[in-house]
Formats: structure tokens, sequence, C-alpha cells
């Protein structure tokens, strides 16, 4: 858009021999960064598309009714089981029906529904326990790096135990433990997988924050006056850090998802996850590998697409640490 | 450093002993035992009772907890549920096939990674560049398990080249050798090829130039060795790293290792062996990271060890 405002600027910079630039906030210049990064845009338009997948599979809000997933995806249809997907057919494969466009598992289950379903699992996954782990880490990192002393000392001891355990297998003691118990069996075991990793995770996200407090803290713009001082001036300046980490560990989050319900002690079936229907697949792997192929892509291409967007995020959010 | 040693050693007492008294509680705070869930073959109480005093866990939890430790220090942890043998000989028959699939995962990962990292960071920002950093980004984000799943479709089911259940030949060890050391390796690639970046630009690199040196004296020599500080420090949680991955990649492949009986024992809820095992991955971990970070110590004679 070429205003007559835009153009005497572009003139004058021309005169003083610099980039006339439309000035913009520190944030409106991350983002432009970012969207600027093509894999990091690839990215998002894919994060945005699974999204919406997840959402609008069976959208019932408000009196609108959207339902994209063709069938229930725990509908069982016994004549139609191991459907290939059709594409298939110009390979020579007799075993397609065009109602199951990506084919049907061993059990007669749509696959393309139960992929939808899917996402919406990764999606809850990605988002609650990310959100509980950035509540606690924040407030207790905020608090340690500020305040010090005892609540420091409490802190990093506990740091230090939690660290001494692989992740992994941490999630894996919790989860596998409290089956069987209320908070275990809760909405098929979803539930106990927010506790899993919100307790092993908010360690990383506590020790970030508190490093990055006490690297800031004791800077001139902090001592030119006291109070609001945490959310005015140290909350902005630990923001970036904290955004690139969240950015990497929603897919963190799904992928401990995927994994706990591949090895069998995750999400209960048959609710539809994409490490369930691994699970469940590999049973007939060899006779038919698409019940668990089709999941594996759809892993990969969100676990990938949200690795774009965070290394995007890290490039644009500190252009110092580009080399 | 001597010091250091000795006080990094005694700091693992505590940790162990906190990593043993969360896993006891948790494993305790789970309803019910492994003997009372067989609906078909119902145990009369008496049984039960006398089954559980057979394991001690009719005693009260803290007293349970107590003589656990003390039998632990003596090297006795316990009996399994499932099978009727210590958990150290249950241990001890599948530590083997992991350490050789975890050693052979670990030669893999460096054997690949240094060179590539190396290569990207002297041709930087050509298509050897942009590849290797393709493989090296794939390589962490597609978790083991979907890249183990997509090799097998080729090579296992429809290739029919190399077997994928089970252990013993080397066919059987090349295609968990390759999944578990290639997340390593695609991590190590990326420091590698940082590190060697940064080497390069420093003016020791500079002066060595200038004084005429050969171009690979100055690479090898000079830029390598500094460089490789930093990715030998990497090897310690890339070793955590291969051991979790372990529990993944030897369910997968049917591999009779530590991993798989971990995953088997926590579906059983064989307490004796989880605990067992958990304490020796915490315990090889904690080793892991003290040996890396002496050896930082030792590589770089400007970190000062506390």
């Amino acid at each position: 858009m070429a205003t007559a405002a835009t153009a005497q600027q572009q003139q004058r910079a021309g005169e003083m021999n610099v980039i006339a630039r439309k000035q913009r906030s520190l944030w409106g210049d991350a983002f432009y960064r970012l969207i600027r990064n093509r894999a990091a845009l690839v990215g998002l338009i894919v994060i945005a598309f699974a999204a919406l997948t997840a959402i609008f599979a069976d959208f019932d809000l408000l009196g609108i009714r959207i339902k994209l997933a063709p069938y229930d995806p725990l509908a069982q249809n016994g004549p139609k089981q191991l459907m290939e997907p059709i594409w298939t057919k110009f390979f020579g494969s007799k075993f397609t029906d065009p109602a199951y466009i990506f084919g049907s598992d061993e059990l007669g289950r749509d696959i393309l529904s139960r992929l939808m379903y899917s996402s919406r699992v990764s999606l809850i996954i990605g988002l609650v326990p990310v959100s509980i782990v950035l509540a606690i880490g924040l407030s207790v990192g905020m608090l340690a790096g500020y305040v010090g002393g005892v609540v420091d000392d409490v802190l990093m001891r506990i740091t230090d135990v939690v660290y001494a355990f692989p992740d992994l297998l941490f999630v894996i003691i919790i989860v596998a433990t409290l089956r069987g118990t209320p908070l275990g069996d809760a909405y098929n075991g979803l539930l106990v997988i927010f506790v899993g990793i919100a307790v092993v995770n908010w360690v990383g996200v506590a020790r970030l924050v508190r490093g990055q407090v006490l690297s800031v803290k004791h800077r001139e713009f902090v001592e030119a006056g006291p109070g609001r001082i945490m959310r005015t001036h140290i909350f902005p300046n630990i923001l970036a850090p904290i955004i690139v980490t969240v950015a990497f560990a929603i897919p963190g989050a799904m992928l401990t998802e995927s994994i706990l319900s591949y090895l069998g002690i995750g999400i209960r079936p048959p609710t539809p996850t994409w490490g369930v229907m691994i699970n469940e697949g590999f049973i007939v792997f060899s006779t038919s590998a698409w019940p668990v192929l089709l999941p594996s892509m759809c892993i990969s291409i969100v676990l990938l697409a949200f690795t774009f967007v965070g290394d995007g995020l890290r490039d644009a959010l500190d252009p110092r640490s580009k080399m | 450093m001597l010091r250091y040693v000795i006080r990094r050693l005694l700091l693992i007492i505590p940790t162990m002993f906190f990593v043993a008294l969360i896993t006891f509680s948790l494993a305790h705070a789970a309803p019910g035992s492994p003997f009372d869930r067989n609906a078909n073959r119902p145990m009369s109480q008496e049984t039960i009772d006398r089954i559980n005093r057979y394991y001690g866990v009719d005693k009260p939890i803290p007293e349970q907890f107590v003589t656990y430790m003390g039998n632990l220090l003596r090297g006795d942890l316990g009996l399994s549920f499932t099978r009727q043998r210590p958990v150290v000989d249950i241990i001890g028959q599948g530590i083997g096939t992991t350490f050789q699939l975890g050693l052979g995962a670990l030669v893999f990962a460096l054997a690949f990674s240094i060179p590539l990292g190396i290569i990207s960071a002297l041709k930087q920002n050509t298509l050897v560049d942009y590849s290797s950093m393709l493989v090296a980004t794939i390589g962490t984000t597609i978790p083991s398990f979907v890249i183990a799943i997509f090799l097998i479709y080729i090579f296992g089911v429809n290739l029919n080249l190399l077997p994928f259940v089970g252990w013993g030949s080397w066919q059987h060890m090349v295609m968990p050798m390759f999944v578990l050391g290639l997340g390593a390796g695609a991590f190590l690639t990326r420091i590698t090829r940082a590190s060697m970046l940064e080497a390069i630009r420093q003016d020791y690199v500079r002066t060595a130039r200038s004084k005429g040196l050969r171009e690979r004296t100055v690479i090898v020599g000079h830029a390598l060795k500094n460089a490789l500080i930093p990715v030998a420090t990497i090897i310690g949680p890339a070793t955590a790293g291969l051991i979790t991955g372990s529990f993944i990649i030897e369910t997968l492949f049917n591999v009779p290792g530590m991993g798989r009986l971990y995953i088997i024992s926590i579906l059983a809820r064989d307490y004796p062996v989880i605990m067992g095992t958990t304490l020796l991955y915490a315990f090889l971990i904690m080793m892991a990271n003290l040996t890396v970070d002496i050896l930082y110590g030792v590589l770089d004679p400007r970190i000062k060890v506390r």
C-alpha cells in the first residue's frame, strides 16, 4: 500500500541512506520473521489443519452441527475388515471399498474417522498438561528466583532428584502404578497421563524461569523501582524463552502419549489415539500394514510441523541466536 | 578434582534414596496386589495371607521399605511376584542383551554423527549441509518406534531382507541398533555441526592457518579437537536416551533385554522387578552423567570443577 505518507518516508530514508520500514513492535517483528520462515509457515498450516480436523470431526455447539468424520470411530463392520485405502486400487489391490477412503482396521472400523478422532486426543494432550506445567513452573520458578533462600534450595533439591530419572521412565512409573485406581481409570487413562506429564515436566520450566529471573533480577531496569517488578519488568523479559519451551513441550507431550499408548499403558482401547491404533494394528501388521502406517504418518507429520514452528520461533524471538 | 569426584559420588546416595522412596511409595500406593486379580482361580483368604507373608507384603509399608533398603545394600532385590525367581537373576539375564544393543547403537550413532556434523560445518549452506540437517531434524523429531515401523514395513515385510522378531544373529541386530542409534546420532550431528562452526571461527584456528599449516592439520588438530568437547558432554544425556529408547525398541522387536522385561513387569504389576530395574536405570544414568562431567574437566582445562 503506497500511500503518500510512506512514499514521503521512503524519500526521506533515501536521502538519509537507510532502508525505510514500517514501524513494528518487538512482537510484531518476531511474528513477521516467523511467517517469513517457510518451514515454520508450513508447520503452522499443518497444525491449523490438524486442529480444525480435531475440532470439526464431530462439532455440536450452539445448534451448529458439523461432522467431518464419515463414521463412528468405534462402529465395527464385520464383513468389511481390513479394507485397504482406495488409492491402492491403482496398484492392483482387490480389497478396497469406496466407502472407506483410508481403509478399515482389523475390526472393520473406519481408519479415517479413527485418525480424525485421534487428533482430538492429541490436541487435548498437547494443550492441557502443558498449561498445567506452565502454571506450576512459572509460579515456582519466579518465586524461587525472586525470593531465593529456602524456597530456592528446596526447589533445586527436588529438581536434582527428578533429573536423575529419565523423563519417560518416571511417566511410565506414575502412569503404570496408578492404573486401577479411580484416578488412573478416569477418562480412559487420559487424566493420569496429564498428571504424569505435569509431574515430570514442571521442574524443567521452573528451572528455566528461575535462571531467567536470576539473570534479569540485577539489571538496571529492575533496580529502577520496586513493586509490580515481577509482572511489568521480569515477566516480559523471560517470555521469549518460555514461548520457545512451550512450542517444544506440546509435541513432547503428544509424543509421550503416543509412546505410552503404543506400549499399552496409555489411553485404553477402544478410544482411538494414534498410539492406540498402532498398538492394536500391530497384530495384523504382516497381513495389512495400513492400520499401523497411517497413524504413524500422522504422528510424524504433526511432530515435524511442531518442530519447524519451534525452530522458527526460536530464530524469530532471538535473532542473536542465529548463526 | 578428586574432591569433586568424591562429592559427586556421595551425592548419588541421597538421590538414589529418594528415587527408591518415590518408586516404592508409588508402587505401594496402587491398590491390591498381583495375587488377588485372578478372577478365574479365586484364592482363599488363607492362601492370600500365606503368599503375602511369603513376600513380606503383610507388614506395614514403612517397615517393608526399611527391609527393602537393608536388602538392597546387600545386593538383594527381592523375589519376583510373577516368576518365582530373585529379581537379581532376572535382571542379570536381560542386561547383557540390553548392553549389546545400547553399545551397538551408541557406536553407530557416533560413527555417523561426528563425520556428518563436521562435513556440514565445513560445507555450511551447501546441499550437503542442508540434506544432513534435514536427516538430523527427521531423526530427532520422528519417534523411534515410528521409524522402526517404516523400516519393518520396507525391509522386513516387503523386501523380506531382515528379521524383525527376536535377537541373536547379526541380521536381528541391524534394525534395532539402527533405530535406537538414529535418534541419538541425529542429535549429536546437530551439536557437532554447531560446535564445529564455532571452533573454525576462533582466533587459534586463524593463527594455525596463517602459520601455513596444512588445511587438514588445521581442521583435525586444531578445530576438531576443541569442537568435540561439547559433543562429549552430550553423550551423557544421549546414554539416558538410549536407555529409555530401549524400552520401546526392545518391545517392538521382541528383544529379550531389560527394557522389554521392564514393560512386561509393569503390565503384570511385578513391583519387585519394577523397583529393581528402576533403581538400576537411575544409577546407570547418574554414573553416565558423572563420567561425562569428569571427562569435561579433563578435556577442557578452562573448565574449573568445583
